[in-house]
């Protein structure tokens, strides 16, 4: 492990790249590509076979770099790539992205010795080094972006950090998030992780404060940072929420012969725990990984556990009840004085029991009057909107008050719809507002139970 | 002997798994509970030492070379007098000699039978990623069909070792089940947390099982003790 901080990968003022090529297709076109239209700080192509590449002087070897660049990114052929480092570190720079593959994934002596000789180098000249074989960082504030898959639409500035152990999946997930407009602050995925690993980079967006949420990727951690992986999401949890998705879940079995317990110890069940000790949240499907980081993006920590649903449609209502209560929430019932007070703003045929059933005849101002009153009760841990659009009264003023209301509430305020074109319409606008909104009841509920967990370990190291 | 000397003799000895005595041993001196044993190597010795371990008495060959005791006729369960106890120890030498006849013979450890009641699994074992780790289980089909056990990363604190109890499915039988008194889960927690310090305090040990550990109202009691060490550490 090297000792050099690893902020200048993401905050270079100039940055070098290896490789850099007028070429169609080639990455390093893209990588250049990238930096030109969104980086602000000085770039140096470096190829010994142009004067000029992309409109900017390129340098035939490292060595003649006006400076020591902040940050040097290598798109070369493996064999190429130690002496490039070398020179990278004669040179004096300190943070490097190699993109290049051909080294111990491959699996052949030659990859590996190759690997070993960057480890080599990479500690005589103290160089902080993220990959091999790995598509790098994509920045959206520094304008940092080694994202060579032109395809891939970017994704809007925001507030999701990601750390990615594949760099195909970060791709896809970056696309998909530009499709479902979530922002994101920065991305990473190591590929080898020779040296910059999970517990640096999380230590980095942990102390970053354009990430509100990390999501993490993992398939395995290196030997022996497992405590320290530990010890430091357990602090940065403290401050953001750490969701991760956990690949790779079945045992292993080389073990089981020696004991019991190592029979039982495959890998998974001890990443769980660790997971757990950590205060990380796991999601344990891509839905439901997504749903997560949303609801942690826009709604408050849950204090406690009541959950008091508002419904214009009966059989949604107790649907979502059976699935909150599956996953360990109250759903209780409504206090005298609650009651008394919606048997007098609302028609007799409404239904006060919580799930409070506003019927398929209400209309916004119901559901308005409703969520007035349980907004302001102490008793009321979160609240969750099943408005179905489908019915005539509703004409959608409920959601502007939703989202003034969520404004000044300090509780979670989510929302389940289903249905068509009118259905995706209300998630849009609900979403505008702030509020998380499920299409299923059983996604509203994990997700909304992974809010309660965190909050719980919040709650628990405030007092601590 | 400390637990260092223990590990080390094995190590000398190019062994990579502590005899029942010593894994004994190992564990008492960390705090865990464990019956009162002893090893004898005659009848007579048996026969003199029985009245003050108390009865019954469960004899176990002791050797680096047998695994499966009960198939070579090295165990006896529930002896209740002296001379049971001297006779059984003839038995064990004879049918060792029998039917193991170039298993190294240690000796026959002997210590009084503990009680019936609710057995579960403490284990731990060293992770390549995470060090030592800890794992709660209920004894018998939960572990080895349900896989219902919990884990933790070492250290642990008490807090930890008892939501490790909680955590898992079955965890309601230990609150008390068709009239049976709840276990001392207090007890059990504090046999992970020692655990939890063994492994830590001991890199050599590459796992630990006490299988079963047996639950009582008030207390708990590690019966089967076993320890693995790493290979490779000489």
């Amino acid at each position: 492990m090297n000792s050099e901080k690893i902020t200048k990968f993401f905050q270079p003022e100039s940055v070098a790249i290896i490789g850099a090529t007028p070429k169609e297709e080639k990455v390093g076109k893209a990588i250049l590509e990238n930096f030109i239209s969104k980086f602000k700080g000085r770039i140096y192509p470096v190829n010994p076979q142009y004067d000029e590449v992309l409109g900017l002087k390129c340098y035939k070897s490292i060595k003649d770099l006006p400076e020591p660049p902040d940050l040097a990114v290598i798109a070369i052929p493996a064999p190429l790539v130690p002496s490039a480092l070398k020179e990278l570190g004669e040179k004096g720079c300190k943070s490097v992205v190699i993109i290049s593959g051909g080294f111990r994934e491959t699996g052949t002596p030659e990859g590996i010795r190759l690997e070993n000789e960057l480890v080599k180098i990479s500690k005589e000249y103290d160089i902080r080094v993220i990959g091999p074989n790995c598509i790098g960082i994509f920045d959206n504030w520094s304008g940092v972006d080694t994202f060579f898959t032109a395809k891939m639409r970017k994704p809007p500035r925001g507030h999701v950090g990601f750390i990615s152990q594949s760099g195909a999946f970060a791709t896809a997930l970056m696309d998909w998030m530009a499709y479902h407009g979530i922002g994101v602050s920065r991305a990473i995925s190591y590929g080898n992780k020779i040296d910059v690993d999970d517990v640096d980079l999380l230590e980095f967006l942990g102390a970053d404060d354009k990430t509100k949420v990390i999501l993490m990727y993992i398939e395995g951690l290196r030997e022996g940072r497992g405590k320290l992986f530990i010890e430091t999401a357990g602090k940065v949890a403290c401050r953001k929420p750490v969701v991760v998705y956990k690949a790779g879940k079945t045992t292993r079995g080389g073990r089981a012969a020696s004991s019991h317990t190592a029979a039982m110890a495959g890998d998974y069940s001890v990443y769980r725990a660790a997971f757990k000790q950590a205060g990380i949240i796991e999601a344990e499907s891509f839905d439901e990984m997504m749903d997560i980081v949303r609801i942690f993006l826009d709604q408050p920590l849950m204090k406690g556990n009541r959950v008091f649903i508002v419904t214009d449609a009966g059989g949604v209502g107790v649907m979502l009840t059976d699935a909150l209560t599956s996953e360990g929430f109250d759903v209780p019932v409504t206090p005298r004085d609650l009651r008394e007070k919606l048997r007098n703003i609302l028609p007799p045929h409404c239904i006060v029991e919580n799930p409070i059933d506003l019927t398929g005849d209400t209309d916004d101002e119901r559901y308005i009057r409703v969520l007035e009153l349980l907004a302001k009760r102490d008793d009321v841990d979160a609240i969750a909107v099943v408005a179905l659009p489908q019915i005539p009264g509703l004409k959608g003023t409920f959601i502007d008050y939703l989202g003034d209301l969520k404004r000044e509430c300090d509780k979670p305020l989510v929302a389940l719809t289903i249905g068509s074109e009118v259905s995706m319409k209300t998630a849009e606008k609900l979403r505008e507002k702030g509020i998380t909104v499920f299409e299923s009841p059983e996604r509203l509920a994990k997700a909304l139970k992974a809010l309660r967990n965190y909050s719980l370990y919040v709650i628990k190291h405030m007092v601590d | 002997m400390t637990p260092r000397e223990i590990i080390e003799n094995a190590l000398n000895e190019n062994r990579n798994k502590l005899l029942e005595h010593e894994a004994f041993e190992v564990a008492k001196y960390y705090g865990i509970p464990t019956p009162t044993a002893v090893l004898v190597r005659t009848p007579e010795e048996a026969y003199d030492l029985a009245d003050k371990i108390g009865y019954p008495i469960v004899l176990k060959i002791v050797s680096p070379d047998i695994t499966h005791k009960s198939d070579v006729g090295g165990v006896k369960l529930g002896l209740k007098s002296k001379e049971e106890v001297s006779e059984g120890v003839k038995e064990i030498l004879k049918n060792v000699q029998n039917r193991a006849p170039d298993a190294k013979i240690v000796g026959v450890i002997m210590y009084k039978m503990a009680p019936p009641g609710l057995e579960v699994i403490v284990g731990g074992v060293r992770d390549d990623v995470f060090g030592s780790v800890v794992m709660f289980g209920l004894g018998g089909i939960f572990v080895e069909v349900l896989r219902d056990v919990s884990f933790r990363v070492s250290p642990v604190s008490m807090e930890d070792a008892l939501e490790m109890i909680s955590e898992i499915k079955s965890s309601k039988i230990l609150s008390g089940f068709r009239g049976q008194p709840p276990a001392d889960k207090e007890a059990i927690a504090d046999i992970i947390v020692k655990t939890s310090k063994l492994l830590m305090e001991n890199q050599e040990i590459e796992s630990i099982d006490l299988n079963p550990v047996i639950v009582y109202p008030q207390g708990a009691l590690a019966v089967d003790v076993r320890i693995i060490l790493k290979r490779g550490n000489k």
